[in-house]
């Protein structure tokens, strides 16, 4: 039977969305504003010869690395980062100085006439020229049981090489930020996944307190991950600005710089040797990963790390070496996108295992449920897999659903059916979560109660479900239960909204909290209760050896893809996918069904139309008319269904589920052309160009 | 150049640059923010408004050629019994997520409906492959079209 | 300087193209890309413009002496639904931008950009579609091979215009058309193919074939045409890689941001197979 959180409610910010109402922060007009324009990098290496301006005009300005009170670098995990170009350029678009002022149009003609100078240095353009210059920014690696003496002893060992490609985010709304600095303080509105960091950021380079400190979001037009860390450049930009002028700074990006300068999905290597016993199974792995991290580190060593505990997928394998290296190169940096590292690794340990099935002459699901993990398994870091793996359950509905061991066995030329098995590491990776410690306020004030969380809604339904879990637990309508505006002035850190840790983390705070509500509802007409997330005391985690448990607990999923292939032009129509996903127990299934259709959507997109080359350090396709992302036209019909397995510490039981459903769909749509061409797919995106390569002999 | 149109039923005069962008007179001039701008190319439909009842790209609009048109945008569309229907379907099927591109949505369903009232599914998605959505995958803005076609049964 | 001029009526448009230097804008779908400087900023035109896209004169598709005459205004959502346009026509302009583009976008404006990759221009080759091309004291019909000369260029004089598209009065009973795109909707096109052909008692009558976005301008060789028609459809198997070879000497595109010239090339001369396998 199904919970009856799960029952499906409207969205609560809807409406204003639908009628156009709701004030994106290119909508918003500050009194006195003026706008910027980022003056970039034309070179992918080079020394800053130097800087030529024309004289500016009363009220305009320029801001550049002079401007700049406290540390000129974006706080992140490494926070390496220029805010302005000092003396060199690392890649095309790297922000170098902005031009500020009240008309757009001038703006651009002294954008036009600044004149810069560059001596150029020897770049690296790729992964391949990365590893041959030994360009590494992190390298780490761990390990599990004895894969050397497994491999000495193994009946049969195989190699091979997965890549996959760059992705941009697309979110509908483009990058915008805007910085007011007012009675000494400064205020930042616009359109972000992560206020603290903000602030964060924001104090390094003003060295200021975060009590003079304010960061506001507007209504977010999606984001992916892409508004995780690139926000705080723009905002410490706009901030300075702000400072100089004494006005509202406003920063809104065309999309063409957008798609230049923000972050990228890292574009990727996978190479693997498996060594097999004499019943084939494989018993050892050597996986390793190599990410193309750009031209700064930012964040990419978390997501370098979620790849490498992602990389053994749903299975055991009990002799294992992971290695993981994120490169240096001069392309513009890579940071998050919805998986974090994950959706690489997962390809390409999905297809390794589908290529070795197909290569024994085997169904690929009879061999992947061979190796599959159980309760009671180590997970990949030597932690343990402590709640029930309802996998069994999962393929037995999705096959009922599919048809695919039937589809499977009536093979024919250019038809495919290819099925992916996958799980998500729910939350942050490692210590995340412990380090973090996420705050959360519940208030109630008479009839009414307002969560304060920096959780923000940016697409994904956030604030529906958070408050949707309130109002369940105090049994209020939800008209009870608002949300606090995300104003770092007035809300507590709960943490970023990223890594699908929303609910589990987040609503966690908020359910404990709310049943302490209940408790003591009549108390007083005034109740405010805070809760801090506490690490439970049975996970434990190395972070040097990478050792333990990465997660605290996983989502789990399959997808079926079925496909057709023109035989004359090798383009792949995607007809259906069918999945079903164990995320405990969904808040929401509307919002769900959402994230999940939208997620398998955008990996169809990244695992074939989505090409992103960036020769010599430049974008071949930098705006929507080369750079496409799917349509209506191009979209499957998409059928999915839950197994409940409720989570002892999610609330209601729920897990993770916003990355979970862009991770699966990649390496079902791959199989299923591998299985329609009857060639291995070792690469993504499959475009048709590839194909026609791989096909060749068939002529 | 001077122009005169019809912009959200009310009569308008303007001294402008025809080169000038109908996007850029919508939103910077009359403050019609529900007209998003998402790629200034054509490409991704959040731009889209009515001229005349018929859905356009307002960016690729020079407004020299708006002369004695019929602009409609949300502000006005909103008040409508059509809106609503459209409004309450879009919400119980789920076809809204971050929101950037739903007024282009709404605005090319109404053209759509008002060309045919009784679309079919491939009809729909025709109809909305220029608008671009990244959050919902389309399938659940496809079936909130649907259902508004049949919930708004003689108003198209 | 006048920024840009709004005529009453088609005399009054030929009569400014005469006076002034000018750039003639109808839909506005191509030149307001190509001109775009970023949000907020107005396009960098360095003409006045002279809009067109009203003028009723170039807005009507008629039938004279058997043909069809298009208005160079006529948008490609009205070809889509009007009786007189050939199901051929109508599958490459459904296949054009998008609804709320196509509602803007005129045919004359596809044929003035005179890109490589215009969509409606493989069709208007192989019917040896004409131009109508005015100015206040001449008229002149030429044949549209004529007048695009290279990518973006063509051979309109700064007093002309382009008023109408001649579709001549021929049917064909074979039609085949295949745009390749990087997505199924709105996409341009990396390669896209028209054949043609009037098969009777098993005879090949007529035929013709043109190839887009695969060289400068559209690919069409009245030669290879010519060595296919009076054939029985019997026989084109076995003359097939004959002329596929011939072709693959004429179709020389590109590596762009789109696909590469090897695939573009590949799934020419196979859509062209395709077509010719289903003659018989």
């Amino acid at each position: 039977m199904k919970n009856c959180i799960s029952k499906p409610i409207n969205r609560v910010d809807a409406p204003a969305k639908i009628s156009g109402k709701a004030k994106y922060i290119g909508d918003i007009h500050f009194e006195n504003q003026l706008f910027a324009k980022t003056v970039r990098s034309a070179r992918a290496k080079a020394k800053i010869v130097s800087i030529k301006t024309p004289t500016l005009p009363d009220d305009y300005y320029i801001i550049d690395k002079n401007d700049i009170p406290g540390i000129n670098r974006m706080r992140t995990v490494v926070s390496d980062h220029p805010i302005f170009a000092e003396d060199e350029v690392n890649y095309i678009g790297q922000p170098i100085l902005l031009v500020v002022g009240p008309e757009r149009e001038k703006i651009y003609e002294i954008v036009s006439q600044i004149k810069i100078k560059y001596k150029d240095e020897a770049a690296i353009y790729n992964l391949e020229e990365a590893e041959v210059k030994k360009a590494v920014f992190t390298e780490y690696s761990y390990s599990k049981g004895e894969p050397k003496a497994t491999f000495q002893h193994a009946e049969r060992i195989i190699e091979d090489e997965y890549r996959t490609g760059r992705q941009e985010h697309i979110y509908l709304e483009p990058q915008g930020i805007t910085g007011d600095y007012k009675d000494g303080c400064m205020y930042i509105y616009g359109s972000l996944q992560c206020p603290f960091y903000i602030e964060g950021a924001i104090q390094d380079v003003l060295g200021w307190d975060s009590d003079r400190i304010r960061i506001i979001q507007s209504t977010t037009g999606g984001a992916f991950g892409g508004k995780e860390e690139f926000p705080s450049l723009m905002a410490c930009q706009v901030a300075v600005a702000s400072i100089k002028t004494k006005r509202p700074v406003k920063m809104i990006y065309d999309r063409d710089e957008d798609i230049i300068c923000s972050t990228k999905r890292h574009p990727s290597i996978v190479r693997y040797k498996a060594g097999l016993n004499k019943n084939n199974e494989v018993v050892a792995l050597d996986i390793d990963i190599k990410f193309d991290a750009g031209a700064y580190s930012e964040l990419s060593p978390v997501v370098l790390q979620r790849g490498m505990f992602s990389a053994t997928g749903v299975y055991n394998f009990p002799n294992l070496k992971v290695r993981g290296r994120n490169f240096m190169t001069n392309n513009v940096p890579s940071g998050a996108f919805r998986g974090f590292g994950a959706p690489q690794t997962i390809f390409s340990t999905e297809m390794l295992m589908h290529n070795i099935a197909v290569k024994l002459g085997t169904n690929p699901l009879d061999y992947k449920i061979r190796h599959l993990l159980k309760r009671g398994y180590p997970t990949c870091t030597s932690g343990k897999i402590r709640d029930e793996v309802k996998l069994p359950e999962i393929i037995e509905k999705v096959e009922k659903m599919s048809w695919y061991r039937r589809k499977i066995g009536k093979h024919k030329k250019f038809k495919g059916v290819g099925l992916s098995l996958f799980l998500h590491g729910c939350g942050f990776t490692g210590k995340g979560e412990a380090t973090i410690k996420g705050k959360i306020i519940l208030k109630k004030n008479g009839d009414t109660v307002t969560l304060k969380v920096s959780s923000v809604e940016m697409g994904q339904g956030a604030e529906t479900c958070l408050r949707k879990i309130v109002a369940h637990t105090l049994s209020l309508p939800m008209k009870k239960v608002i949300c606090e505006t995300i104003d770092t002035g007035l809300i507590p850190n709960s943490g970023p909204t990223v890594a699908s840790r929303t609910i589990m983390i987040v609503g966690g705070l908020l359910r404990q909290a709310s049943l302490e509500l209940k408790d003591r509802w009549n108390d007083a007409n005034e109740i405010e209760i805070s809760k801090t997330y506490k690490h439970p005391d049975f996970l434990s985690w190395d972070d040097d050896k990478f050792e333990g448990d990465a997660y605290p607990t996983y989502s789990w999923g399959t997808n079926v893809a079925e496909i057709e292939i023109d035989p004359v032009t090798y383009e792949i129509d995607v007809k259906k996918i069918t999945a079903v996903y164990d995320v405990g127990v969904p808040i929401d299934e509307k919002t769900l069904e959402g994230q999940i259709q939208g997620g398998i959507v955008q990996g169809i997109g990244w695992a074939t139309i989505e090409v992103m080359n960036s020769p010599k350090g430049k974008l071949t396709q930098h705006n929507l008319t080369d750079y496409k992302i799917p349509t209506s036209m191009d979209v499957p019909e998409i059928e999915c269904e839950f197994i409940e397995n409720p989570y002892e510490f999610g609330p209601f039981g729920a897990k993770c589920a916003g990355e979970l459903p862009f991770v699966g769909a990649p390496p079902a749509v791959a199989a299923a052309v591998s299985n329609a061409m009857s060639v291995p797919i070792r690469n993504i995106p499959i475009t048709p160009e590839y194909l026609m390569e791989l096909d060749k002999h068939e002529d | 150049m001077k122009i005169e149109f019809v912009l959200n039923d009310k009569k308008q005069v303007i001294q402008v640059d025809p080169a000038s962008r109908l996007l850029d007179i919508l939103r910077d001039d009359f403050e019609l923010t529900s007209v998003k701008e998402g790629c200034g190319e054509g490409e991704c439909g959040a731009c889209v408004v009515l001229m005349d009842d018929k859905a356009v790209n307002s960016c690729l609009i020079p407004v020299g050629n708006i002369e004695g048109r019929h602009i409609v945008t949300m502000e006005s569309f909103r008040k409508t019994e059509r809106y609503k229907v459209i409004e309450e379907s879009f919400l119980e099927a789920g076809s809204v997520q971050c929101g950037f591109c739903t007024p282009g949505i709404v605005m090319s369903t109404e053209s759509l409906l008002r060309e045919n009232p009784k679309p079919g599914d491939n009809e729909i998605r025709d109809a909305l492959s220029g608008n671009l959505c990244r959050c919902t995958g389309y399938n659940m803005i496809i079936k909130g079209v649907k259902l508004a076609a049949t919930r708004g049964k003689g108003l198209w | 300087m006048v920024d840009g001029f709004r005529p009453a009526d088609l005399q009054e448009a030929l009569e400014f193209r005469a006076r002034h230097p000018s750039i003639p804008i109808a839909g506005g779908t191509d030149l307001m890309v190509q001109k775009a400087r970023g949000f907020g900023l107005k396009p960098d035109f360095n003409k006045p413009l002279l809009f067109i896209g009203h003028l009723r004169k170039l807005r009507q598709i008629s039938v004279r002496d058997g043909n069809i005459h298009i208005g160079a205004g006529v948008l490609l959502s009205e070809l889509i639904i009007n009786d007189k346009i050939s199901e051929a026509l109508k599958m490459a302009v459904r296949q054009m931008a998008s609804p709320p583009s196509r509602n803007l976008a005129t045919i004359g404006g596809n044929i003035c950009n005179a890109s490589p990759a215009g969509d409606t221009l493989p069709y208007l080759y192989a019917v040896d579609a004409k131009l109508i091309l005015k100015s206040v004291s001449s008229e002149r019909i030429i044949h549209i091979g004529k007048f695009i000369t290279d990518p973006k260029q063509n051979t309109l004089e700064h007093d002309e215009l382009l008023t109408e598209i001649i579709i001549p009065n021929k049917i064909f009973n074979v039609s085949y058309y295949k745009k390749v795109g990087q997505r199924k909707g709105m996409s341009l096109t990396k390669a896209s193919f028209q054949g043609l052909a009037d098969i009777k008692n098993s005879n090949v009558l007529d035929i013709r074939i043109a190839f887009g976005s695969v060289a400068p301008i559209i690919v069409r060789s009245r030669e290879i045409e010519a060595s296919i028609i009076g054939k029985p459809v019997s026989e084109i198997n076995a003359a097939v890689p004959e002329i596929l070879k011939k072709y693959a000497t004429l179709i020389r595109p590109i590596d762009d941001a789109r696909s590469s010239a090897a695939y573009r090339k590949r799934v020419s001369l196979r859509l062209l197979e395709d077509f010719l396998s289903k003659l018989s």
